[in-house]
């Protein structure tokens, strides 16, 4: 102990300096690690952030296609005079539309009377609205949830059908037409 | 501050007096005769009127592609009509308080028929 403590001090100065600042930086190292291990999510964290970096990624993408779109009424069929959407865009269009508005709703009831009681009893009230893309069947559905009391008795009917045309308004996409017959 | 409100109000103004002239009775009589309304949402009732109700011929026009033609009563659809879906699927024939109520023939978009009673927008078996 004696003698390392001698030869410690026979070292030059530069040379100690040099010690000393690897030890305080081998110090910080340690400090990090034991209060990552500590506080931090590590590997959860990290692959959390990369899934919500890739959502964000994904709705830019899905933004950017919205607005280079026509406004108007957007296709999934031929026989019309709008515009019409490719495959492609058909499931992008889809994949980022959320809104059903009351015209493709009353219209997806006239194949649904009890649907059509509920909505119109309570106040044209949605309880949930969906529209989804099915990767299997290449197809995008789109429907709705009602409920309510109707004479008495508590009802939920959920209507839902393939999404054949949307209205891009510039801003967003909305479902336009449900066809559930 | 002064002028920040005064602007919000104005276009409030401004956006309200264009949506009023857009909307409403477009041309003709809605009360009592033959007219065109234009509702909010861009749907259009072209046809009979009586007592400010939609009643007798007309066409109805949603934005989203439903096209009615046939007759009304007392704003509903009711009676001989067709109803065109966005797709080009129809329904021809009887109609009573806004639904397929009566004898009727289904037309999908492919050429299929469906051709029968129906009771409020169901096919009777």
């Amino acid at each position: 102990m004696e003698v390392s403590k001698n030869s410690f001090k026979t070292l030059s100065e530069p040379v100690k300096q040099f010690g000393g600042l690897v030890g305080i930086i081998i110090l910080i190292f340690l400090t990090f690690f034991v209060l990552n291990n500590i506080f931090g999510e590590g590997d959860e964290l990290v692959a959390k952030m990369k899934i919500e970096e890739e959502r964000i990624a994904e709705e830019r993408k899905l933004n950017k296609l919205i607005s280079s779109l026509p406004s108007g009424v957007l296709v999934s069929f031929d026989g019309t005079d709008n515009f019409k959407l490719s495959d492609e865009l058909y499931e992008a269009v889809c994949k980022a539309t959320k809104l059903i508005p009351q015209r493709a709703i009353m219209g997806a009831n006239f194949l649904n009377f009890r649907a059509h009681e509920i909505y119109t009893i309570n106040g044209n009230k949605i309880d949930e609205t969906f529209v989804k893309w099915d990767d299997e069947k290449n197809k995008c559905f789109a429907g709705f949830v009602v409920s309510g009391n109707n004479v008495g008795v508590d009802e939920t009917v959920k209507v839902s059908g393939e999404a054949l045309s949307f209205l891009s308004t510039g801003i967003d996409t909305r479902v336009y037409f449900i066809k559930n017959f | 501050m002064k002028k920040l409100i005064f602007f919000i109000l104005f276009s409030s103004l401004i956006t309200s007096l264009a949506s009023a002239r857009s909307t409403g009775c477009k041309e003709g009589d809605c009360d009592n005769g033959y007219g065109k309304w234009v509702y909010t949402d861009k749907t259009t009732y072209e046809g009979e009127w009586v007592a400010t109700k939609k009643h007798g011929q007309g066409t109805e026009t949603w934005p989203n592609g439903y096209i009615y033609k046939g007759e009304f009563k007392e704003s509903q659809w009711s009676g001989i009509g067709i109803l065109f879906f966005p797709d080009g699927s129809t329904y021809e024939g009887e109609w009573a308080n806004g639904f397929m109520n009566g004898k009727g023939t289904f037309t999908w978009s492919d050429g299929k028929q469906k051709t029968g009673i129906w009771k409020n927008g169901s096919f009777q078996e």
